[in-house]
């Protein structure tokens, strides 16, 4: 199986794991289409 | 993106190993109103409060987003003053992707990271030196041409 980008879809919880991991956050806003 | 950058392996495991990936749609709110978003794709990078450091628009194949992303690290150490995180993510934009259009701003601001760190202003005048030499045309060159009077 592929390996992909496992994204996070809620901002509160991407902070809180930036926090707890140390690594900033790539928030992006895209256009489903 | 989704076609081209982000199933490409480097990118998965670069975003993977370097970052807490976060997608919102463009019109999420409050956050597209709070982070102001016009256009697609928008990337920012942010720290852990929220605050962000670092915005690109549009389209970055993978040999591009990478140095990109690895910028705007490199940005949130620097704002944090965290200047041998930065110098760690810069340095490996250099070597790893001399040829991105990231190069010219890591050269910038690996020479400030070091100035900020040594006080040292040696630094700060080799930034114009190799900017001058190797992208005489790039915008970073004239900001970094004061640092050639010291």
């Amino acid at each position: 199986m592929a390996k992909k980008i496992e994204w996070e879809s809620v901002f509160e919880k991407a902070l809180q794991r930036s926090e707890k991991e140390g690594k900033p956050v790539l928030l992006d806003f895209f256009n489903p289409g | 993106m989704d076609a081209v950058t982000y199933p490409k392996d480097a990118v998965v495991e670069f975003v993977s190993e370097n970052l807490i990936p976060l997608r919102v749609q463009f019109n999420e709110e409050p956050l597209a109103s709070q982070f102001r978003v016009k256009w697609t794709p928008t990337l920012v990078v942010l720290d852990e409060k929220g605050e962000e450091h670092h915005r690109t628009v549009g389209f970055f194949e993978p040999n591009q987003f990478i140095p990109s992303q690895m910028l705007g690290i490199a940005k949130v150490a620097f704002d944090g003053d965290e200047f041998k995180t930065a110098l760690e993510y810069l340095e490996r934009l250099l070597k790893e992707y001399p040829e991105s259009n990231s190069a010219p701003e890591a050269i910038y601001l690996r020479g400030v990271s070091l100035y900020k760190s040594t006080k040292d202003p040696k630094p700060l005048k080799a930034v114009y030196e190799k900017l001058a030499d190797a992208y005489p045309g790039s915008e970073w060159t004239n900001r970094a041409y004061p640092y050639s009077l010291l």
